[in-house]
């Protein structure tokens, strides 16, 4: 019986059934057998920068036109902010261009990830054999469904709204326009290093397939832990509301998402 | 390490930084610095950027006017390289180093603050990745 077939049955198994089932001792059993990927991830920020301009998306000719008309403006020092709305970056931004560290969080049947940047960003991915939902409401963050190979994680993602970006930068990305289909390869090399090989198709902004990489490096400093991070805090000052009570005030800011003394 | 040690630390290792998250930071010059000098009104400890609020005192006279210096990333990567919310506060005399709104509004981005009173320097380093 082939894999795909092993994995349809079992699928449409736990669809049919009624309710998740809770997981058993067993199932916490497999969880201590996985790869140890605690601790903090920081996102290697020099190596983002050297995989987009090593290997840039096979953006469409009209597309790569638009592309550089972006880095021209963001050159010109009139950056687009492609996330100063504090919308969620969304796949596979959240993957390509963030600053801030992650972190996974394993139990039965799904891996979490969790991070930092711009509101506690979050991916759920099912791990329980289940295919993808049939008709996924889109997300910013899709329908994604993982197994293990080995040591790795491979984790595929459909059911993305069209407008989240393919982004090389915070000024420069497309959004995807639909149809994306994210497949990732996450596995630990070497001790502390964990390395996202991501294959990325938007079939209506690029030409193919766009395969790059990711590296991201362990903190296990208690001082590195991921904290709280409120996007749309930013764009408030603390301050006191007419009754006297601890209260936010909304800041003005500029389209470019610099900060603008009150008026 | 202390916290002092890992400032000065970063203060020896600061070197100009691309990091900025959430926007780009191409509206700021950064082949110009700007330096002000004022009091700080609030050091806004939040994301996606911290920014440092500065009455700076026009050179001409008149009322102080209000200087964003924007932190060029969150409150966690600063904690990382040995900021807290507390490393200013309001009152402080500052003298602040920004690299200016290309447009000529009010502001920049932090470069490097000195504490008047305490000589203290606290500057903007690379954000750690404890790369093994």
């Amino acid at each position: 019986m082939t894999r795909k077939l092993a994995a349809l049955i079992v699928g449409l198994a736990l669809a049919a059934s009624a309710a998740n089932a809770a997981p058993s001792p067993k199932d916490w059993a497999a969880v201590a057998r996985l790869p140890d990927w605690s601790g903090v991830w920081a996102p290697d920020v020099v190596d983002q920068n050297a995989q987009v301009h090593g290997d840039p998306p096979p953006w469409k000719p009209e597309v790569a036109r638009q592309v550089a008309a972006l880095e021209a403006q963001e050159k010109a020092g009139r950056p687009k902010g492609l996330f100063v709305d504090c919308l969620p970056h969304g796949m596979p931004a959240l993957m390509l261009v963030t600053h801030n560290p992650i972190e996974f969080v394993f139990a039965p049947g799904r891996v979490i990830l969790l991070g930092e940047s711009d509101g506690n960003r979050l991916r759920r991915i099912r791990t329980d054999g289940r295919p993808h939902a049939a008709d996924p409401d889109p997300s910013f963050f899709g329908d994604a469904i993982g197994r293990w190979e080995g040591g790795a994680l491979v984790v595929d993602t459909v059911g993305v709204l069209p407008q989240t970006y393919i982004a090389v930068s915070e000024a420069v990305g497309i959004p995807n326009d639909g149809d994306l289909h994210v497949v990732e390869r996450i596995r630990l090399e070497g001790a502390d290093t964990l390395v996202d090989e991501l294959t990325i198709t938007a079939p209506h902004v690029l030409t193919g397939p766009w395969t790059t990489r990711r590296l991201y490096h362990r903190q296990r400093d208690p001082a590195a832990e991921i904290v709280e991070g409120v996007c749309l805090q930013g764009r408030y000052l603390e301050s006191r509301d007419a009754d006297g009570h601890a209260a936010f005030s909304l800041l003005p800011l500029g389209e470019d998402g610099a900060p603008a003394p009150p008026k | 390490m202390t916290r002092r040690q890992l400032l000065a630390l970063v203060v020896a290792a600061a070197i100009p930084s691309a990091a900025a998250a959430h926007h780009s930071f191409a509206m700021y010059d950064q082949t110009k610095v700007v330096t002000v000098q004022g009091a700080v009104k609030t050091f806004q400890w939040t994301n996606p950027h911290a920014v440092l609020w500065v009455l700076v005192a026009p050179k001409d006279g008149g009322a102080a006017e209000l200087w964003p210096a924007e932190l060029p990333t969150s409150p966690g990567n600063l904690a990382r390289m040995g900021w807290s919310k507390t490393s200013v506060r309001p009152g402080d005399k500052v003298v602040v180093e920004i690299n200016p709104l290309r447009d000529g509004r009010h502001g920049g981005s932090l470069k490097k603050v000195t504490l008047v009173d305490s000589g203290k320097v606290l500057a903007i380093g690379p954000i750690p990745q404890a790369k093994p």
